[in-house]
Protein backbone atom coordinates (compact mmCIF):
# COMPACT_ATOMS: atom_id res chain seq x y z
CA UNK A 1 0.00 0.00 0.00
CA UNK A 2 1.88 2.95 -1.35
CA UNK A 3 1.33 6.85 -0.77
CA UNK A 4 -1.42 6.30 2.00
CA UNK A 5 0.76 5.06 4.65
CA UNK A 6 1.69 8.18 6.30
CA UNK A 7 3.19 6.91 9.28
CA UNK A 8 5.61 4.66 7.48
CA UNK A 9 6.58 8.21 5.53
CA UNK A 10 10.23 9.11 6.60
CA UNK A 11 11.53 12.17 7.40
CA UNK A 12 12.72 13.87 4.29
CA UNK A 13 15.57 15.73 4.80
CA UNK A 14 15.84 19.47 4.22
CA UNK A 15 19.56 19.70 3.62
CA UNK A 16 19.72 22.14 0.93
CA UNK A 17 19.92 20.23 -2.86
CA UNK A 18 21.52 21.67 -5.85
CA UNK A 19 17.72 22.94 -6.97
CA UNK A 20 16.96 24.45 -3.75
CA UNK A 21 19.96 26.64 -4.23
CA UNK A 22 18.85 27.47 -7.83
CA UNK A 23 14.90 28.15 -6.77
CA UNK A 24 16.21 30.61 -3.94
CA UNK A 25 17.39 33.17 -6.60
CA UNK A 26 13.81 33.28 -8.03
CA UNK A 27 12.76 36.48 -7.79
CA UNK A 28 9.17 36.78 -9.54
CA UNK A 29 6.77 36.49 -6.57
CA UNK A 30 4.73 34.36 -8.58
CA UNK A 31 7.59 31.73 -9.84
CA UNK A 32 8.85 31.62 -6.41
CA UNK A 33 5.59 30.49 -5.40
CA UNK A 34 5.26 28.22 -7.88
CA UNK A 35 8.59 26.63 -7.09
CA UNK A 36 7.81 26.86 -3.22
CA UNK A 37 5.05 24.52 -4.13
CA UNK A 38 6.81 21.76 -6.11
CA UNK A 39 10.02 21.90 -3.80
CA UNK A 40 7.10 21.18 -0.77
CA UNK A 41 5.29 18.30 -3.10
CA UNK A 42 8.77 16.79 -4.13
CA UNK A 43 9.81 16.90 -0.58
CA UNK A 44 6.79 14.94 0.25
CA UNK A 45 6.66 12.78 -2.55
CA UNK A 46 10.50 11.93 -1.63
CA UNK A 47 9.51 10.75 1.71
CA UNK A 48 6.52 8.67 0.46
CA UNK A 49 5.94 4.97 1.94
CA UNK A 50 6.27 3.86 -1.73
CA UNK A 51 9.50 2.94 -3.30
CA UNK A 52 7.82 3.72 -6.84
CA UNK A 53 6.96 7.23 -5.57
CA UNK A 54 9.93 7.95 -3.79
CA UNK A 55 11.69 6.82 -7.27
CA UNK A 56 10.04 8.65 -9.73
CA UNK A 57 11.29 12.15 -7.44
CA UNK A 58 14.52 11.08 -7.01
CA UNK A 59 14.64 10.61 -11.28
CA UNK A 60 12.72 13.96 -11.72
CA UNK A 61 15.20 15.93 -9.32
CA UNK A 62 18.05 14.59 -11.27
CA UNK A 63 16.65 15.27 -14.30
CA UNK A 64 16.20 18.56 -13.63
CA UNK A 65 19.54 19.26 -12.20
CA UNK A 66 21.01 17.70 -16.15
CA UNK A 67 18.53 19.96 -17.15
CA UNK A 68 19.96 23.04 -15.63
CA UNK A 69 23.36 21.94 -16.10
CA UNK A 70 23.01 21.82 -20.08
CA UNK A 71 23.71 17.78 -20.22
CA UNK A 72 20.34 16.98 -21.17
CA UNK A 73 18.13 19.84 -23.29
CA UNK A 74 14.30 20.54 -22.49
CA UNK A 75 13.06 17.51 -25.62
CA UNK A 76 15.18 15.03 -23.42
CA UNK A 77 13.50 16.21 -20.03
CA UNK A 78 9.84 16.08 -21.74
CA UNK A 79 10.65 12.56 -23.31
CA UNK A 80 11.74 11.52 -19.87
CA UNK A 81 8.45 13.00 -18.37
CA UNK A 82 6.38 11.21 -20.64
CA UNK A 83 8.42 7.89 -19.89
CA UNK A 84 7.81 8.47 -16.50
CA UNK A 85 4.15 9.36 -16.65
CA UNK A 86 3.45 5.97 -19.07
CA UNK A 87 5.18 4.45 -16.36
CA UNK A 88 3.39 5.71 -13.17
CA UNK A 89 -0.10 5.47 -14.64
CA UNK A 90 -0.55 2.67 -14.45
CA UNK A 91 0.62 2.44 -10.74
CA UNK A 92 -1.88 5.13 -9.74
CA UNK A 93 -4.67 3.30 -11.43
CA UNK A 94 -3.58 0.38 -9.62
CA UNK A 95 -4.18 2.23 -6.01
CA UNK A 96 -6.99 1.55 -3.81
CA UNK A 97 -9.83 4.71 -4.34
CA UNK A 98 -8.85 6.57 -1.20
CA UNK A 99 -5.08 6.67 -2.16
CA UNK A 100 -5.35 7.42 -5.68
CA UNK A 101 -5.26 10.63 -5.22
CA UNK A 102 -2.52 11.90 -3.40
CA UNK A 103 -0.32 9.07 -5.39
CA UNK A 104 -1.26 11.06 -8.06
CA UNK A 105 -0.85 14.65 -6.45
CA UNK A 106 2.86 12.79 -5.36
CA UNK A 107 3.51 11.21 -8.96
CA UNK A 108 1.74 12.95 -12.47
CA UNK A 109 1.44 15.87 -11.03
CA UNK A 110 4.69 16.97 -9.43
CA UNK A 111 5.85 15.67 -12.90
CA UNK A 112 3.63 18.28 -14.53
CA UNK A 113 4.54 20.91 -12.34
CA UNK A 114 8.23 20.11 -13.02
CA UNK A 115 7.29 20.59 -17.17
CA UNK A 116 4.87 23.63 -17.09
CA UNK A 117 6.24 25.90 -14.23
CA UNK A 118 9.97 24.72 -13.11
CA UNK A 119 11.63 23.90 -16.33
CA UNK A 120 10.77 27.42 -17.87
CA UNK A 121 12.49 28.96 -15.06
CA UNK A 122 15.61 26.51 -15.22
CA UNK A 123 15.87 27.52 -18.91
CA UNK A 124 15.75 30.90 -18.26
CA UNK A 125 18.73 30.51 -15.19
CA UNK A 126 21.02 28.49 -18.28
CA UNK B 1 -14.71 -50.66 -1.16
CA UNK B 2 -14.60 -50.09 -5.27
CA UNK B 3 -16.19 -46.16 -4.92
CA UNK B 4 -13.03 -45.83 -2.56
CA UNK B 5 -10.79 -46.72 -4.75
CA UNK B 6 -12.36 -44.82 -7.92
CA UNK B 7 -12.34 -41.94 -5.35
CA UNK B 8 -8.64 -42.76 -4.63
CA UNK B 9 -7.87 -43.18 -8.92
CA UNK B 10 -9.91 -39.81 -9.46
CA UNK B 11 -8.27 -38.10 -6.64
CA UNK B 12 -4.74 -39.13 -7.66
CA UNK B 13 -5.42 -37.89 -11.41
CA UNK B 14 -6.51 -35.07 -10.30
CA UNK B 15 -3.54 -34.36 -8.27
CA UNK B 16 -1.39 -35.47 -11.63
CA UNK B 17 -3.02 -33.08 -13.43
CA UNK B 18 -2.25 -29.94 -11.53
CA UNK B 19 1.43 -30.73 -10.75
CA UNK B 20 1.80 -31.15 -14.33
CA UNK B 21 -0.58 -28.07 -15.75
CA UNK B 22 1.86 -26.47 -12.71
CA UNK B 23 4.88 -27.69 -14.15
CA UNK B 24 3.99 -26.13 -17.77
CA UNK B 25 3.16 -23.07 -16.46
CA UNK B 26 6.45 -22.71 -14.68
CA UNK B 27 8.18 -23.54 -17.64
CA UNK B 28 6.26 -21.00 -20.02
CA UNK B 29 6.68 -18.14 -17.78
CA UNK B 30 10.59 -19.02 -17.65
CA UNK B 31 10.22 -18.73 -21.63
CA UNK B 32 8.12 -15.49 -21.19
CA UNK B 33 10.70 -14.03 -18.52
CA UNK B 34 13.42 -14.88 -21.06
CA UNK B 35 12.24 -13.34 -23.87
CA UNK B 36 11.57 -10.23 -21.79
CA UNK B 37 15.30 -10.46 -20.98
CA UNK B 38 15.74 -10.68 -24.73
CA UNK B 39 14.42 -7.81 -26.06
CA UNK B 40 15.70 -5.65 -23.16
CA UNK B 41 19.37 -6.72 -24.23
CA UNK B 42 18.18 -5.73 -27.81
CA UNK B 43 17.35 -2.10 -26.69
CA UNK B 44 20.04 -1.76 -24.34
CA UNK B 45 21.89 -2.12 -27.50
CA UNK B 46 20.11 -0.35 -29.78
CA UNK B 47 20.08 2.49 -27.23
CA UNK B 48 24.66 1.43 -27.09
CA UNK B 49 25.11 1.81 -31.08
CA UNK B 50 23.09 4.89 -31.84
CA UNK B 51 23.17 6.96 -28.61
CA UNK B 52 26.79 7.68 -29.11
CA UNK B 53 27.60 11.47 -28.82
CA UNK B 54 29.77 12.87 -31.76
CA UNK B 55 28.89 9.67 -34.22
CA UNK B 56 27.37 10.22 -37.76
CA UNK B 57 24.22 9.29 -38.20
CA UNK B 58 23.59 6.51 -40.30
CA UNK B 59 19.88 6.36 -41.46
CA UNK B 60 20.10 3.13 -43.33
CA UNK B 61 21.56 1.18 -40.19
CA UNK B 62 18.96 2.68 -38.30
CA UNK B 63 16.05 1.88 -40.13
CA UNK B 64 16.95 -1.45 -40.43
CA UNK B 65 17.69 -1.99 -36.79
CA UNK B 66 14.22 -0.84 -35.62
CA UNK B 67 12.70 -3.07 -38.08
CA UNK B 68 14.49 -5.65 -36.97
CA UNK B 69 13.26 -4.34 -33.44
CA UNK B 70 9.91 -4.42 -34.66
CA UNK B 71 9.60 -7.93 -35.80
CA UNK B 72 11.16 -9.48 -32.52
CA UNK B 73 8.20 -7.54 -30.73
CA UNK B 74 5.97 -8.56 -32.52
CA UNK B 75 7.04 -12.14 -32.80
CA UNK B 76 7.46 -12.19 -29.15
CA UNK B 77 3.95 -10.36 -28.38
CA UNK B 78 2.24 -13.42 -31.24
CA UNK B 79 4.26 -16.15 -29.32
CA UNK B 80 3.26 -14.95 -25.93
CA UNK B 81 1.38 -18.16 -24.50
CA UNK B 82 0.05 -15.78 -21.36
CA UNK B 83 -2.82 -13.52 -22.74
CA UNK B 84 -2.32 -11.18 -19.33
CA UNK B 85 1.59 -10.82 -20.38
CA UNK B 86 0.63 -9.69 -24.07
CA UNK B 87 -0.62 -6.07 -22.69
CA UNK B 88 3.02 -6.01 -20.93
CA UNK B 89 4.69 -6.56 -24.43
CA UNK B 90 2.63 -3.58 -25.99
CA UNK B 91 3.67 -1.96 -23.42
CA UNK B 92 7.33 -2.52 -24.27
CA UNK B 93 6.95 -2.05 -27.84
CA UNK B 94 5.49 1.52 -27.12
CA UNK B 95 8.29 2.27 -25.05
CA UNK B 96 10.79 0.79 -27.84
CA UNK B 97 8.88 2.74 -30.24
CA UNK B 98 9.36 6.25 -28.24
CA UNK B 99 12.94 5.51 -27.43
CA UNK B 100 13.39 5.12 -31.38
CA UNK B 101 11.73 8.16 -32.34
CA UNK B 102 13.55 10.25 -29.94
CA UNK B 103 16.53 8.56 -30.85
CA UNK B 104 16.32 9.19 -34.29
CA UNK B 105 15.02 13.24 -34.14
CA UNK B 106 18.29 14.03 -31.55
CA UNK B 107 20.82 11.87 -33.62
CA UNK B 108 19.94 12.93 -37.41
CA UNK B 109 20.92 16.37 -35.42
CA UNK B 110 23.96 15.38 -33.55
CA UNK B 111 22.06 16.02 -30.29
CA UNK B 112 23.26 13.26 -28.63
CA UNK B 113 24.87 13.62 -24.73
CA UNK B 114 26.27 11.21 -22.74
CA UNK B 115 23.48 11.88 -20.16
CA UNK B 116 20.71 10.81 -22.55
CA UNK B 117 21.78 7.81 -23.63
CA UNK B 118 22.67 7.00 -19.39
CA UNK B 119 18.95 8.12 -18.61
CA UNK B 120 17.50 6.05 -21.63
CA UNK B 121 18.83 3.29 -20.60
CA UNK B 122 17.79 3.63 -17.24
CA UNK B 123 14.45 4.14 -18.20
CA UNK B 124 14.63 1.20 -20.31
CA UNK B 125 15.79 -1.17 -17.52
CA UNK B 126 13.15 0.47 -14.99
CA UNK B 127 10.08 -0.45 -17.42
CA UNK B 128 11.35 -4.22 -17.89
CA UNK B 129 12.09 -4.97 -14.31
CA UNK B 130 8.23 -3.50 -13.57
CA UNK B 131 6.91 -6.30 -16.43
CA UNK B 132 9.07 -8.69 -14.79
CA UNK B 133 7.01 -8.12 -11.52
CA UNK B 134 10.37 -6.90 -9.87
Amino acid sequence: MPSGGNKKRKKTSRKKSELDSAFDQVGDESAAAAMKEFQDLLAEAKGDSSELVRQNAQELERRLVLLKNGQIDKEDFDFFVENQKRDLRVFVDSQPAQAQERAEKLTLHVLEIAATKVVPVLIAMI
Amino acid sequence: MNSTLVARNVFLCVAAILIASCGTATFTKTGSDATIESLRNFELAFIDEFAVPGKKFNAAAFNAKVNEGNARFQQAIADEKFTARRPVLVDLKAQFDADAAHLKSKASRGKITPALASEMKKDVNKIYDHALGR
